[in-house]
């Protein structure tokens, strides 16, 4: 009997320990009834994440203007893709980007902008390389909440959505050459890195067409579907979903039966190939050497970099939203008299389709 | 027809838990009883009803007669636990309360022949462990996630397909501690089975000239092979635990796959890395 006592508390524990979650469930379907095509999630697990979420928030200053008139000529030396914005909604936008993105590094403007050596703030000045990063984000910004509508919605997006208060987003990816550990390296040895889908690869295209493979001419291997298959998670982790999400799973590839939120992936894959092509790697000579990875490149965006494990970045929190911010919802052009930006990529800096090795990505990828 | 010498205990009157004498009577070789016709019964209505979906193309973009695209689907979620619309998965409510109907009424009549035979109960007690496994499917799992919706399909290829939905739900339902034991025990039944049926098969075909093996032969035969011989009710007690068992873990792995846990199965495995020994 003492023997049974025992082994009810060692049962016990072991079920705290897991953490198995309890009914009652959130469930929508995402097919015809009967595929059992569903997103299933545990309203107490999407509780947990959300308040993580609402205790970062920092509402935006202020709200966007009814109308806006350019700022007159010579209000402003060297902006070069605000040109379009008013002069209190410039103002409004710099406080803004203090919050979202230099919150964390207790510098505000200066965090962007040097101060000269008789101690003035020289907001001209672009000798500080997160004042060329800064640009070239505002620009990706407005890029993306214009052109991706498809993916990012009317709402679109701002820097706090990646950003959460921080100089360095919570993810991101470097070319590896040694493996770190994202939990799904658990359980999947990656032979190549997944994240490169996200650049310049293509090829999760795996599954026959038809049965009886030996009579389908499809040369991919046992490693192409390994592949295939970790970068399919590193979107599945990323967004918090599952592979129903987006796919009918006895036909991966028919678009017929799959959902349309597979079709926004896709985008969303785009989009993020032609960030990552556009703006990224352009940056390559404005990084210090501490803002490079093992292969000495920058760091470059992923599904996790804006989503974070919510299937919505921040479950549509209105914080993240861009659409009451016209700096980053239109596409800037040069104020009077500024130059236009340029963004040059170094022909030394390491070629894009050199990346050995499986995969890294940023701290906290989970 | 000839009856078998021990037909004539079976045949005996009463034993019955319903309909008293009413019932109590064979058709053939075949004991009917009240829950013979009342299987009888759902089993005819549910598969007319089956007829009837596959004749109006219930469950399917298109009417076919194809066998393997047959499909009656379940409710919509948004019918939630209540009543649905015969075209749109009323139907497999029906072909459901017909199914468990006809299920539970089979068990129920081995029930009465067993106590007709004066034996345990256990044929039907190891029936009603498969029967168990369906309703988890189609009730159990369904009430707790709050809609009926959430049965499988009635189809050969649809219903093959929600399960490889529901598995991918979970990113890799190998992960699945309870399926993990499920399967083994399936392969073990299976290999206890092998072992037991290879044995048997031996002893009973002697070769000509020579005697059916006794007991004591098949004792000899696995004390010599694998060192043990769980002897010959043994091998038939072990048989059922393990295939019980089968079932039983069966039906847990599906139930606590949402209910219980929503994420990943890989996942749920952070709580060993998570354990206070060394995190």
């Amino acid at each position: 009997m003492k023997n049974r006592g025992l082994s009810l508390v060692l049962m016990g524990g072991l079920l705290a320990a897991t953490g198995c979650e309890l009914p009652p469930v959130d469930t929508v379907a995402t097919g015809f009834r009967g595929t059992g095509m569903e997103h299933v999630s545990n309203p107490g697990t999407v509780a947990d994440s959300m308040r993580a979420i609402a205790a970062r928030i920092q509402p935006a200053s202020g709200t966007a203007p009814a109308a806006m008139e350019p700022a007159p000529p010579g209000t402003w030396e060297n902006v070069q893709v605000l040109g379009h914005l008013s002069e209190a909604e410039f103002n409004r936008f710099m406080l803004n980007m203090t919050i979202w993105v230099a919150q964390g590094t207790g510098q505000g403007c200066n965090y962007c902008h040097v101060v000269d050596s008789e101690g003035v703030v020289d907001f001209v000045s672009d000798n500080i390389y997160t004042k060329v990063v800064s640009r070239d984000m505002i620009s990706m910004t407005q890029d993306l909440n214009a052109n991706w509508e498809t993916h990012v919605g009317e709402a679109g997006v701002n820097c706090w959505t990646c950003h959460q208060g921080q100089a360095l987003p919570t993810n991101y990816w470097f070319f590896a050459d040694e493996r770190r550990g994202a939990l799904i390296q658990n359980f999947v040895n990656a032979p190549r890195q997944p994240e490169r889908y996200l650049l310049d690869e293509e090829g999760v295209r795996v599954q026959s067409g038809a049965a009886l493979t030996a009579d389908v001419d499809n040369p991919v291997s046992t490693n192409d579907t390994r592949h295939a298959y970790w970068v399919m998670l590193q979107m599945t982790e990323a967004l918090g979903v599952n592979c129903t999400y987006c796919h009918m799973s006895p036909r991966w590839g028919d678009w017929e039966e799959s959902p349309p939120t597979r079709t926004t992936a896709l985008r969303g894959v785009r989009m993020t190939r032609e960030l990552n092509q556009s703006y990224m790697l352009p940056l390559q000579n404005a990084w210090p050497a501490e803002r490079l990875g093992p292969m000495g490149d920058g760091p470059k965006i992923q599904c996790a970099t804006c989503h974070m494990g919510a299937y919505i970045p921040q479950y549509g929190h209105p914080a993240s939203h861009g659409q009451d911010h016209p700096a980053i919802t239109q596409i800037g052009f040069p104020h009077a008299g500024s130059p236009a930006p340029t963004m040059e990529m170094d022909p030394e800096a390491p070629p894009t389709g050199a990346a050995p090795g499986a995969a890294t990505t940023g701290a906290g990828m989970r | 027809m000839a009856m078998l010498s021990f037909e004539k205990k079976y045949r005996t009157r009463g034993g019955t838990l319903i309909g008293g004498d009413l019932f109590d009577f064979w058709i053939g070789p075949f004991y009917v009883g009240f829950f013979g016709v009342a299987t009888i019964f759902f089993a005819l209505l549910g598969t007319a009803l089956c007829v009837y979906g596959a004749a109006i193309g219930e469950g399917l973009a298109a009417q076919t007669w194809n066998l393997w695209q047959i499909s009656i689907a379940p409710p919509p979620l948004e019918y939630g636990l209540g009543f649905a619309p015969m075209t749109e998965g009323g139907l497999w409510q029906a072909i459901t309360v017909c199914a468990i109907g006809a299920f539970v009424c089979w068990a129920l009549r081995q029930a009465e022949i067993s106590r007709k035979l004066g034996m345990g109960y256990h044929v039907p007690v190891a029936y009603a462990v498969a029967i168990l496994a369906y309703v988890s499917l189609v009730v159990v799992r369904p009430v707790l996630m709050g809609a009926w919706g959430h049965g499988f399909p009635y189809g050969i290829i649809s219903h093959l397909d929600w399960v490889s939905n529901v598995g991918y739900q979970y990113l890799h339902f190998h992960y699945n501690p309870a399926h993990m034991i499920a399967v083994s025990f399936f392969f073990t039944t299976t290999f206890a089975l092998g072992l037991h049926g290879s044995l048997i098969l031996s002893v009973t075909n002697p070769r000509k000239g020579e005697s059916v093996r006794s007991s004591e032969h098949e004792n000899t035969y696995f004390r010599d092979t694998i060192g043990y011989s769980i002897g010959a009710i043994g091998i038939h007690r072990l048989g059922l635990f393990l295939a019980l068992n089968a079932g039983i873990w069966s039906a847990i792995c599906i139930v606590i796959s949402g209910p219980f846990w929503t994420r990943g199965w890989p996942e749920w495995w952070a709580w060993w890395l998570n354990l206070p020994i060394w995190s």
